[in-house]
Order: structure tokens, then C-alpha cells, then sequence
């Protein structure tokens, strides 16, 4: 019960501290999405339908990375510098409470940039979408992971090095991940490390279910994305825990 | 005693020893000053007692509690206002104030009415509802006082709490930090601000490089320099030699200005002397006072630079 009650008050705590960030976190998401959707036939002018496709659903699945593991460790990291973090640790509740509190809001900010993204691709391609009801597990699945896995990356790392390893991910993100593209184009190596990385099963999820007509949903793809999600759940609480 | 904190040690993994050794108590009711220089280990310690960080030897206990063992309790036990300004821009002060009494389990009428009596004491009334990134450093500072106390631990502390407040709402903080201890609270006081300790305080010690280096009220710790009057001499910056204290007490130069330890019945000599010194020109001005607990804080501490006594023959000759 004082779990659930210190869950609900963080939640609020939480929300009404990142409200003036929610329309900037939107903006940069829709931006991206808008980038890749608009940016890529420009690149390439003759598009394959296949690689519309993949352009259309791969965006909101990099709009969700973009937060996920790039905006998300980047603020954690700063309130872990500017000590606010120890202060939320310092409260008497559940740090369970706060982790999953917090979590909830970020998840808040990360969901409808993914709307925002596939309305964009499917508007500038004339594309019709027969999504998938399982678009919700799906998407519900590639933020918490992402989060969890940013989560983990703050929590464990020194700001600075955060800050750059975030950017890092960014251009890996972008142009090495199998998430506008199909992983057999990658060199075998960059293939191998993808099949143990979740970007590529978030890629997998999210145009099975955005477009499961073009794409097929790999079975495995949710249990890859479960186990980064619990293994960056696991580190951020031990973290989170951990007296220094 | 609520709080009793017995040997306690604290070494980070860089090997730095950030406490050493400390043990202290805090009563209910009393305000304990904690003092010492930036890095002198007040935040470390107070940073053990809430859970942040976890001792490397020595017990701390809050009514019997090993606090060590449960650290979960020990946030429960204790209110914490940090040195870091609270994270909460986006809310207002009702809402920080009013989310931080019911996280603390209180009921929301309770937290609503200790809201009210702490705002209207700390005079915080036209910014009760303005967005806290909008609201200066010292009103968030009061506003985080506010969180700390509106459903108070047994054990409150508070890290440099005036920082960057006014003078009149200090004095105001400062009635409202009695008033915790007063309702039952034990209130340790983590602050270098000497002057403001020493008439806030009931208690306190003073730390230096993680040691416990005094220990009293402030009336205790200013017999231990031995003097009931501070001599202050503002010295000449153009003076060849500095005036050489003839009253057998320490003596401590900060700057230009030279503090004598004086015995109460050696006021008219004093006098006498920095009038003298004056006349010749080595002394720009003078004053006589009482001692104040920042002499001994820095007589203790340092900061400035101590020397040994003068013989009371040396008095004996000068005054003659």
C-alpha cells in the first residue's frame, strides 16, 4: 500500500517536473521522425517499396531510441551530478517507487512521439497501414527497454562519459542499426554484435506490428527485448540501491 | 539520546578518510551545530545517518535503531533538507511542500495545515503558487526547509540551510528551526556560518579533517580560549612589526585584523594598550567585545594564524 501511494505521489512529482520538457521532447522526436521520413528520399531518390517500409517504421522506432537511450541518461546523468537524484534517494520511500514512478513518466514521453512518427511516414509515403493490435505491446516493450537500458547507462556511468557514449549511440543508432535497413546488409561482424544488441529486435517488433503485412514478427524478438529490459532494470535498481 | 553516532569512520574508495573516528549524540529537543570548514566531513556524516552512504566502521542509532542495518528506516526517521537545491522546478511551493508531507505519510489535512503555519512564518505567501524555476535561490532554499519540516522525522537535518536567504528570513528560518525542536525533533544543524550557529545552537561540535575537534554548548567551547573578551585590533598595513599581545592569551591574525583574547578584569588595560597603539599610529582601530564563538572556531580550526601567548610578564611590561 505505501508502495503504490509513494508510486502515485512520485508520479506526480515526477510529471510536473519534466512538464516544461514534455513539448521540447516531442519536438526533437517528431523532428527526428520527420528527418529520416523526409530526409531519406532526398538521399535516395528511387525508393524499393520495401525500403519505404522500412523507412516508415524504422523512424518511430528511432524516435523511441532517441529519448530512450539519448535524452533519458543525458538528464539522469545531470541530476546525478547536480545532486538532485541523491535527494530523490534521500526520501523515505520505496526506491523501487521511484525508479518505476520515474519510468512511468518517461514512458509518457516516449509513446506519442511514436504515433507522431508513424503518422508521418505513412502520410508522406501514401502508405496504408493494416497495424497490428500487438503495436501496443510492442511499442510498450521498445521504450521500457530503451529507457531501461538508458536508465542503466547513467546510473552506472560517470556523467561526462555518459554524454558521449549518448552520442556515440546516436550515430549508431542512425546509420549502423538495422532499424531503416535489414541487417543483412551489415558486414557479418556488425551482424553478429546486432543479434546480441536489443536495437535490432526493437526494430523487429516495431515494423512487425506497424506494418505485419510486409514484415514478419520473429518470436524471439520480444524474449531479446525482455531480457535487456530486466537486465537494465536490475542494474539501474542496483544502483539506485547502492550505498556508496 | 535520539541520535547517538559512536566511532563512526568514513573512507571513500580514493582513501580519502572523510570521518574519523566521530562520535556525538544528539538529544529530542536539541538543536546540534555541526561546523566546520568545506571538506571538514559534515556532509559525508550527515549522508551516513540518511542512507546515502554506508559507514566503513562505527554504529549509528536513532532511539535504539542501528540505522546501518536499515537503512530504509533511516529515511523514515529522518527529515533531510541537503546542500543541493531540491529538485523541483515545474512544481509549486504548495505542491513540493504538500507532495513531501504525504510522501512523508502524513494526512493530506495535516500536511495542508503545516503547510500553512510554515508559509505564513516564513513569510513565502506570494510565491506559494509560482512555478520554482521562476523563484530565486533563497526562497527555494526556505521552500526546501519547508519540505523538510512540514511532517518532521525525529531526527531533522538540515545542510547549510540560510545559504543564499535573507537576513530577515533567516531570522525567521532560524524561530522555525527552534520550533521543530521545540515540538520534540532532534535538529542537527550542519552549517559553516559560525555567527549564526552560535545563537541558534544548543550545541555543537566542531570538525576538522573528519575529527571531532570540540565539543559543548557555545558557552563551553569559548572558555576553552580562555577569555572572556575579544580584543579586536585593525592593524596597520604599513606597521613594520604586528603589536605583540601582552595579556597571556591566544591571539589570532585574519587578515589585518588582529583578535587578543582579554580577561574580563583586564578591560581598562586593554583599553589602555590598543589606545596606545593607536596613538603610535600601528593600530588603525580598535574594539572590545565578548569573545565569540567564531574566535574559538578559528583559534580551533584555523583560517587564520595562531600564536602562541605572551607571558603575563610581557603584560606586566607593556602595561607599565
Amino acid at each position: 500500500m505505501q508502495a503504490l501511494r509513494s508510486y502515485r505521489l512520485l508520479v506526480t512529482w515526477q510529471a510536473l517536473r519534466k512538464k516544461a520538457y514534455l513539448p521540447l521532447m516531442m519536438a526533437v522526436q517528431t523532428l527526428f521522425s520527420l528527418g529520416i521520413v523526409l530526409g531519406y528520399p532526398l538521399l535516395f531518390p528511387t525508393l524499393d517499396r520495401v525500403t519505404v517500409y522500412l523507412i516508415a517504421t524504422g523512424a518511430p522506432a528511432i524516435s523511441m531510441l532517441s529519448v530512450g537511450l539519448v535524452a533519458l541518461p543525458q538528464t539522469v546523468g545531470e541530476q546525478k551530478t547536480e545532486g538532485s537524484l541523491a535527494y530523490m534517494r534521500s526520501l523515505p520511500v520505496p526506491r523501487l517507487s521511484y525508479l518505476v514512478a520515474d519510468l512511468t513518466v518517461w514512458l509518457a514521453i516516449v509513446v506519442p512521439g511514436v504515433v507522431l512518427g508513424v503518422l508521418v511516414g505513412a502520410w508522406r509515403f501514401g502508405l496504408d497501414l493494416q497495424v497490428s493490435p500487438l503495436v501496443i505491446p510492442a511499442v510498450l516493450m521498445v521504450a521500457l527497454t530503451s529507457t531501461c537500458v538508458g536508465y542503466a547507462l547513467a546510473s552506472v556511468l560517470p556523467y561526462m562519459l555518459t554524454v558521449i557514449i549518448t552520442q556515440a549511440i546516436v550515430v549508431f543508432v542512425f546509420m549502423f542499426s538495422p532499424l531503416t535497413f535489414l541487417p543483412d546488409k551489415l558486414p557479418g561482424w556488425l551482424e553478429t554484435i546486432h543479434r546480441l544488441l536489443p536495437i535490432q529486435a526493437m526494430g523487429e517488433v516495431t515494423r512487425g506490428t506497424i506494418a505485419p503485412n510486409e514484415f514478419p514478427l520473429p518470436p524471439g524478438a520480444f524474449l531479446t527485448l525482455a531480457v535487456w529490459c530486466v537486465l537494465g532494470f536490475a542494474v539501474t535498481y542496483a544502483a539506485m540501491t547502492r550505498r556508496g | 539520546m535520539l541520535l547517538e553516532i559512536e566511532n563512526l569512520t568514513k573512507v571513500y574508495r580514493t582513501g580519502t578518510r572523510a570521518n574519523d573516528g566521530i562520535t556525538l549524540s544528539v538529544e529530542e529537543g536539541e538543536v546540534f551545530g555541526l561546523l566546520g570548514h568545506n571538506g571538514a566531513g559534515k556532509t559525508t556524516l550527515v549522508n551516513q545517518v540518511v542512507g546515502l552512504l554506508k559507514p566503513t566502521s562505527g554504529s549509528i542509532l536513532i532511539d535504539g535503531h542501528d540505522l546501518v542495518a536499515d537503512p530504509g528506516l533511516a529515511r523514515r526517521l529522518c527529515s533531510f533538507q541537503a546542500q543541493a537545491q531540491v529538485p523541483i522546478d515545474g512544481l509549486t511551493p504548495r505542491q513540493a511542500i504538500e507532495l513531501l508531507g504525504q510522501l512523508r505519510g502524513a494526512s493530506k489535512a495535516e500536511v495542508r495545515r503545516r503547510r500553512g503555519i510554515l508559509v505564513d512564518a516564513l513569510e513565502l505567501g506570494e510565491w506559494l503558487d509560482v512555478d520554482a524555476a521562476r523563484l530565486s535561490g533563497g526562497v527555494k532554499r526556505l521552500v526546501a526547509f519547508a519540505m523538510a519540516s512540514v511532517a518532521p522525522g525525529r531526527l531533522v537535518m538540515l545542510d547549510e540551510p540560510t545559504n543564499d536567504v535573507d537576513p530577515v528570513r533567516r531570522r525567521l528560518l532560524w524561530q522555525q528551526v527552534r520550533a521543530l525542536a521545540d515540538d520534540g525533533a532532534a535538529v542537527l544543524l550542519v552549517t559553516h556560518n559560525v555567527i549564526e550557529a552560535e545563537r541558534s545552537v544548543d550545541r555543537l561540535a566542531i570538525l576538522d579533517a573528519g575529527r571531532v575537534i570540540a565539543e559543548g554548548t557555545p558557552a563551553e567551547l569559548k572558555a576553552v580560549l580562555g577569555a572572556e573578551l575579544r580584543l579586536e585590533l585593525v592593524v596597520d598595513p604599513r606597521a613594520a612589526e604586528a603589536p605583540v599581545s601582552p595579556f597571556g592569551r591566544s591571539v589570532v591574525a585574519v587578515g589585518n585584523r588582529l583578535m587578543v583574547g582579554v580577561p574580563m578584569d583586564a578591560a581598562g588595560p586593554a583599553v589602555a594598550w590598543a589606545e596606545s597603539l593607536q596613538r603610535a599610529g600601528a593600530v588603525e582601530e580598535f574594539t572590545l567585545g565578548p569573545a565569540t564563538l567564531e574566535d574559538v572556531y578559528v583559534a580551533l580550526v584555523g583560517g587564520g594564524d595562531v600564536r602562541p601567548a605572551e607571558t603575563e610578564e610581557s603584560f606586566d611590561a607593556s602595561a607599565a
